[in-house]
């Protein structure tokens, strides 16, 4: 509860500020729109929002557990030799530096129009924080411990599972924060091309000037990607807690 | 002397003044797209002739011409008469002076094979890329059913899907988008949406409306630039065209030619550039029907015709 009303003050603050500059004609409101004219939209479309809200959730959500597991997933098999990582590793980074605009054009013309592209589009968008983090975890595993399990002669598939693994959960989490976020920016661009969602509600209220919708709908955007930040923070404190220095105090 | 960094910098706009002295000073034309032969005109313009420094600044997807204007960042911007009465209504007082196409070079294309006769066919099936928050878009909305046409968001000039699948419809401007398809092989079929009744002016220069009020000449002699350019373009746009392809090479000098032709006679006019009253008075009421404006505007504030 604490947490909340901390977070709400600065927002409650910037709010006013905005709305005092526009009434009082220092903002012109075609330029900024009053953040009352915002709220307001958002009541007045909440039919139409709340629906594109749900279909950006779904593929932004979607796409961000494709990332997750594929990420991992990849993360395992990199960290399985130096040889592999410097074959593949190179390749990975082309997701982080895909410019996910140029290429949504291309992604309709592969997955159609509808979920799949949005899917598709998110999952790119997100993808490499969760390689690059969870492998620099698997990597950074404590060599005290390694040679422990080395003394004990287990398996290179039980110090991956009971070792590395869990070892590198707090920057896997640090990953999954990352990619929650670009998440979410990810679904709406394929949005913009393969229609429906928050982004095609941008679109269309950007052809109409109308500034108030696209904020409505930029606000909600945010909603989702702190909806997502809060479900990793619960995740992570799950499964932290009882033995990881970031979730104690 | 010894100048620190701010007092430096307000010496620059004085030294700028010094030189400029008997000069033009600079003025911004923002456009809202890349160098092309929409814009052939502006380019084609001899601005010195009529003591005018122009800058033209090209745009690209979104480009918010009309808050360019309100905000001041540019001094003259290209706008299309819907998005200016829409701005108006936002007490963005946009003024417009010259309005290039006379009649709204969008459309509808759709693959001739299909044989269709008119908008209303196209909506009977399969998909149909526009722009959905456009004016036409929504009155076609209101005017026919949509239950039967698969809607999506416009390719942007991308044709990709539109060679790909013969039942794919998609917005275009009909000097440009047609005559590519055409070249990949594909004969298409085109409905202007001007034909729907829906014919704003587009591509229109225009201009602040203090600006207007204070430095009358300085629009005057703008519009008389920009007519001769486009006379000079619509005789000869070759040299024009030659040095636009030089600022966007993606496009290919032939179809910068073959645009310049295909658009002549959706811009020529007596005299170019022409704005009547009624025009103006028709789009107001589309535009209020929309709701896209609370009430029809006093329409002669929204032009000059200098």
């Amino acid at each position: 509860m604490r947490k909340t009303v901390s977070a709400a003050i600065p927002f409650v603050v910037v709010t006013l500020l905005v709305e005092g500059l526009v009434r009082a004609g220092w903002i012109q409101a075609f330029l900024v729109p009053p953040p009352s004219a915002v709220f307001q939209t958002i009541l007045r479309d909440w039919p139409e929002l709340s629906e594109a809200f749900a279909k950006t959730s779904a593929g932004a959500i979607l796409g961000f557990l494709l990332s997750s597991l594929a990420g991992v997933a990849i993360a395992v098999f990199l960290s399985s030799s130096r040889r592999v990582q410097d074959a593949f590793y190179p390749y990975a980074v082309f997701f982080q530096t895909v410019p996910i605009i140029a290429i949504a054009p291309l992604l309709v013309i592969w997955f159609g129009y509808g979920l799949r592209t949005v899917v598709a589009s998110a999952f790119i968008a997100s993808i490499f924080p969760v390689i690059a983090n969870t492998l620099d975890g698997i990597l950074s595993t404590d060599p005290a411990l390694r040679d422990l399990f080395r003394l004990y002669r287990a398996s290179p598939a039980a110090t991956l599972w009971k070792l590395r693994f869990p070892a590198a959960l707090p920057q896997i989490l640090t990953g999954l924060r990352i990619a929650g976020g670009l998440a979410v920016i990810g679904a709406i661009v394929g949005e913009f091309l393969g229609g429906q969602g928050l982004g095609s509600v941008i679109d269309i209220a950007r052809t109409q000037q109308r500034t108030d919708k696209v904020f409505a709908a930029v606000l909600l955007a945010s909603v989702l990607g702190l909806a997502l930040f809060g479900l990793i923070n619960i995740v992570s404190r799950l499964v932290l807690r009882s033995w990881h220095v970031s979730e104690q105090s | 002397m010894n100048l620190d960094r701010r007092s430096f910098l307000k010496t620059i706009p004085a030294a700028g003044l010094l030189a400029g002295c008997g000069k033009a000073s600079k003025i911004r034309l923002a456009l809202n797209w890349k160098p092309d032969p929409e814009f052939g005109g502006f380019y084609a313009a001899d601005f010195s002739k009529h003591g005018l420094d122009v800058e033209i600044l090209p745009g690209g997807a979104g480009t918010p011409t009309v808050q360019m204007i309100g905000a001041g960042s540019a001094e003259f911007g290209i706008v299309a008469a819907d998005d200016a009465l829409v701005a108006r209504a936002q007490k963005n007082d946009i003024v417009a002076l010259f309005a290039v196409f006379q009649t709204n070079p969008m459309g509808i294309m759709a693959h001739a094979s299909r044989k269709l006769k008119s908008i209303e066919d196209v909506l009977k099936g399969g998909t149909l890329a526009m722009q959905s928050g456009l004016p036409y878009a929504r009155i076609l909305r209101k005017k026919f059913a949509f239950d039967r046409v698969k809607v999506v968001p416009s390719t942007g000039g991308d044709l990709t899907s539109f060679l790909k699948d013969e039942n794919f419809a998609q917005q275009c401007f009909v000097m440009d988008e047609p005559l590519h398809a055409k070249r990949q092989g594909v004969e298409v079929t085109v409905f202007p949406v001007s034909d729907m009744g829906y014919n704003p002016y587009t591509t229109m220069l225009a201009v602040n409306g203090e600006t207007l009020r204070k430095n009358p000449d300085l629009a005057k002699n703008m519009v008389d630039a920009v007519r001769e350019g486009w006379r000079t373009y619509l005789d000869n746009p070759a040299s024009a065209n030659a040095r636009m392809h030089a600022l966007n090479p993606t496009v290919e000098l032939e179809s910068f030619a073959e645009s310049a032709v295909a658009q002549r006679s959706l811009i020529e006019a007596n005299p170019l550039g022409k704005m009547t009253r009624e025009r103006w008075e028709t789009l107001a009421a589309q535009l209020k029907e929309l709701g896209d404006i609370p009430q029809v505007p006093p329409v002669e504030q929204a032009f000059r015709d200098l």
